[in-house]
């Protein structure tokens, strides 16, 4: 009976995976991240993905959960941001591998040991209902008291791009956390993540936000009624990092993997789905300004993850946010 | 133990299978929970409550509890108003058209709580789709007046009144014409029959449907994330969530302590309502013949009026929004003759191949739940009230948890049980049947708090008596049992059913390609930005379920009586 049971289990449990397979998590939209693994599998056709496409907070716990119980599954990671990983590498639970392809990037969008390598800039900047009498050009213009009361923006208590973007702004010398105390007393909401912020702005109920580029933008293009700004000082970003893991079973696969994202053919791709390319020399989606018109402001993972806590606090209390 | 006394010609393989089944309930529904625990009180391997004090005594983890017990407790109490008064005019009155007013009342429990959220904000808030069309949206800039406490309060309360309407109908079915007119007889009257009579009998039900939509709202994470983060106002389930959202190393540990605050809170509802309900002890002898049906007279219009006027409230404004949001090209759209599209149902019907592969999880998933804890309750229940052993208790007070957690925390803890079974190399994860493991545990107490109601109405002297004429154990449950607790058993069943048929939180970590339920969907969907899609699938799913139930209303009559709960 025993053996029957186990026997039947392992039958039940059995998988299809092939010598040659990587496992995959992403926090890509679906779309985007079928595009990407079939032009992977396209160029790569003896490697076969296994992909697991989930939001950024889901597929973090999942992960944690499964590092928890000694097993994590993926060998790649394609997810979040770079604090986080930058927070994953102190662990070691990251592998580190230097890409041939890196010459190509900006030093401030790859670990400089090889933990992890930018894929794209999705930047954070203005966005208004189109409804209103004036636009906002800068981050300052948020602060002005004709607005008060109509401003929406994602928090850094539940979003990871949030708090980058807080990091960033508050790092910088000209707004710092004077900037974040002025919104606070513009009444500016701080709830949620980008998905509700722009929501919150497309329906008017928040006529003024800040929100990342390619949510504003694409539905821009479907005639949703707003209108996206990249602000005179600067806008902040988030890169959509490619890591393998410390415990990948298919090094080899997943460095491969790494590769074809940051190369020419990857970065193509990139673009084709409207996102800003990491990598130099690319161009732009539509409806983006030219790159060398789209100003970065200055940005450190390492920094932004020793103050993630404090800045959390900082906020809260500024927020009145539980 | 010591007071198990042995049941008169109970067989020993009767006592011992009975015991085995509890053994195995526990196992299913607790062990998770342990092994949270688990992860909660330990620091890399060694015993440490630092952490959990930590937690414990931060102040948004105080005004998270604060603000759960208030949406939860008075979401409780408009379930209870609504769904009682509707379950004591159902089942007790002359109304006409019973049969479509219930089958309209278990709609609301079919659709997932964060699509209920989303379709009133749509209809309530500046961008409705809705009010732009009919051109009377309030201004820019208004506030939302749904992302409030009021606003979460009232939309638990009318997403859960059909748990205390179910439990409380299947209740109402087992009471004896006789009584009533016994009561009347003797001369009371309308309200009186109700108050001294009818009351003190369903009390034992009402209780149990109390308790379970309280536990169910404490655990709900979709309405307070809807309404409540937008309102900065965070209740213990979205607080587990901002945790989640954190990058520090300590995240699973301090969710841990999250969800063992909200199983303790849950834990001490039960133990309140087990408190009240311990002080009445009254038995009902059979079931009822004929169904009751005391005469409204005059007030029979207005009534009929006013309930169907809550009920197109409740469900049809909501599946207007819904509707609405999935015909047009991009949110924000105002419904227009030139705008409408059905681009949105085409490409989720036809050309996603993952709907119809979570259709099938889906459906799968739901109805071998609700099987498998049909057959695994009906023996433990009558069991469980018959020898009441100290494990048996205690197992009584705590079979909620796995229900009361939030779903994405008992995610968690079946992660980390079943992603390595003991002594294999083998695991679940990744397979359909770690979240089917992951619904028996959730789902334990919806099935079992009906039927042990039912049958603590139901005395003993029945059983005893079919027991001293000879009847085994088996013939006892089929003859006996179950078709006096099978009214129970079917809503028991059909809350199952329906709640796990679009469930979203347990699955949501569990999935892996090829294993999506619907809610995954659904949530990915409008995760994606996707949230016409998101809603025309919403809607396919309410047709699909209500096309079922109109299956089950054609072989109704080869059902023991009660058993579908819209029939008379």
């Amino acid at each position: 009976m025993k053996s029957l049971l186990t026997s039947t289990v392992f039958a039940l449990l059995a998988t299809t995976a092939t010598a040659d397979t990587i496992t995959l998590y992403t926090s890509q939209p679906n779309a985007d991240a079928q595009q990407t693994v079939d032009a992977f599998i396209a160029a790569n056709p003896d490697t076969d993905v296994e992909w697991v496409r989930d939001g950024t907070t889901k597929l973090m716990a999942r992960l944690r959960a499964e590092i928890e119980a000694g097993n994590p599954q993926p060998d790649v990671l394609l997810i979040a941001d770079t604090v986080t990983l930058e927070g994953m590498a102190q662990q070691g639970l990251l592998s580190a591998y230097k890409s041939p392809e890196a010459e190509n990037y900006d030093a401030a969008l790859y670990s400089s040991e090889g933990f992890y390598y930018s894929t794209k800039l999705i930047t954070t900047g203005l966005v208004y209902n189109t409804g209103v009498e004036t636009a906002p050009t800068s981050w300052g213009d948020l602060t002005d008291a004709a607005i008060k009361g109509q401003i929406a923006m994602p928090s850094p208590l539940y979003s990871g791009a949030a708090l980058i973007h807080l990091a960033t702004l508050t790092g910088d010398e000209s707004l710092g956390w004077d900037y974040y105390e002025a919104l606070a007393a513009n009444e500016a909401r701080a709830q949620g993540g980008n998905g509700g912020t722009f929501k919150a702005v497309a329906s008017g109920e928040k006529p003024y936000g800040m929100v990342v580029d390619f949510l504003a933008i694409r539905n821009k293009a479907d005639g949703s009624p707003v209108e996206f700004v990249f602000p005179e000082e600067g806008v902040s970003y988030v890169t959509e990092p490619v890591a393998i893991m410390a415990s990948a079973k298919n090094v080899e696969g997943a460095q491969k993997f790494v590769d074809f994202l940051i190369s020419d053919k990857g970065q193509d791709l990139v673009l084709e789905m409207g996102y800003i390319p990491a990598r130099d020399g690319m161009g732009v989606p539509e409806g983006f300004p030219a790159r060398e018109n789209i100003e970065l402001m200055a940005f450190d993972p390492a920094e932004a993850l020793k103050n993630a806590e404090s800045n959390k606090a900082k906020f809260a209390e500024l927020f009145g946010a539980e | 133990m010591q007071r198990a006394t042995p049941q008169n010609g109970g067989s020993r393989t009767e006592v011992r299978l009975l015991s085995a089944i509890l053994v195995v309930a526990i196992c299913l529904t607790l062990a998770p929970v342990l092994r949270l625990f688990v992860e909660g009180v330990t620091d890399q391997g060694s015993l440490s409550l630092t952490l959990m004090s930590d937690v414990l005594s931060q102040p948004s983890t105080l005004s998270a509890l604060k603000h759960s017990l208030i949406t939860a407790g008075f979401g409780t109490v408009v379930s209870l108003v609504l769904g009682s008064a509707f379950a004591f005019l159902v089942a007790l009155t002359d109304l006409r058209a019973k049969a479509a007013l219930v089958f309209c009342l278990m709609i609301p429990m079919m659709i997932p709580p964060q699509i209920t959220a989303l379709s009133w904000t749509q209809i309530m808030g500046p961008s409705s789709v809705l009010l732009k069309t009919l051109g009377i949206a309030p201004p820019l800039g208004s506030p939302q007046p749904l992302y409030s406490p009021e606003g979460i309060i009232f939309l638990l309360g009318v997403q859960h009144m059909s748990i205390i309407f179910l439990t409380l109908r299947a209740g109402l079915r087992s009471i004896p014409q006789d009584v009533v007119e016994a009561a009347r007889i003797s001369g009371a009257k309308g309200l009186r029959t109700w108050w001294q009579v009818v009351m003190p009998l369903t009390l034992p039900s009402l209780a149990a449907g109390t308790a379970i939509t309280f536990v169910t709202a404490l655990g709900n994470f979709g309405i307070p994330a809807m309404l409540g983060i937008p309102a900065g106002y965070a209740t213990l389930p979205t607080l587990v969530y901002q945790k989640l959202a954190g990058m520090g190393t300590t995240v699973l540990a301090e969710v841990s302590v999250l969800a063992m605050l909200i199983g303790a809170v849950a834990v001490a509802g039960i133990l309140v309502q087990r408190f009240f309900q311990g002080r009445q002890k009254l038995h009902l002898v059979g079931s009822t013949s004929r169904p009751l049906a005391l005469p409204l007279g005059n007030a029979r219009l207005p009534v009929e009026i006013l309930l169907w006027t809550i009920v197109c409230t409740i469900l049809v404004l909501p599946m207007f929004g819904l509707i609405a949001t999935s015909l047009v090209p991009a949110y924000g759209v105002a419904l227009r003759l030139n705008t409408v599209t059905l681009d949105s149902w085409h490409e989720v019907l036809f050309r996603q191949p993952v709907t119809t592969r979570a259709f099938a999880n889906s459906f799968g998933l739901a109805a071998g739940a609700s099987l498998a804890l049909m057959v695994i309750c009906l023996p433990l229940a009558w069991r469980m009230e018959r020898r009441k052993t100290r494990l048996a208790r205690l197992f009584d007070s705590l079979l909620d948890l796995p229900y009361a957690l939030p779903g994405v925390v008992l995610s968690i803890a079946m992660i980390l049980l079943l992603i390595k079974l003991p002594f294999t190399d083998a695991t679940l994860y990744g397979t359909i049947w770690i979240i089917f493991l992951a619904y028996i545990a959730r789902f334990f107490a919806v099935m079992f708090r009906p039927v042990q109601a039912s049958l603590k109405q139901l005395d003993p002297g029945m059983d005893e008596a079919a027991q001293s004429v000879g009847a085994s154990l088996y013939r006892r449950l089929r003859d006996v049992i179950l078709p006096l607790s099978a009214p129970a058993a079917a809503a028991g069943a059909i809350l199952v059913f329906l709640t796990a048929f679009n469930e979203l939180t347990v699955s949501a970590l569990l999935w892996s390609s090829g294993t999506e339920t619907l809610g995954v969907v659904i949530f990915n969907l409008d995760d994606s930005g996707e949230t016409a899609m998101a809603s025309a699938l919403a809607m396919t799913i309410v047709f699909v379920v209500m096309m079922l139930m109109a299956l089950i209303q054609l072989f109704s009559r080869r059902f023991p009586k009660g058993v579908v709960p819209w029939q008379t």
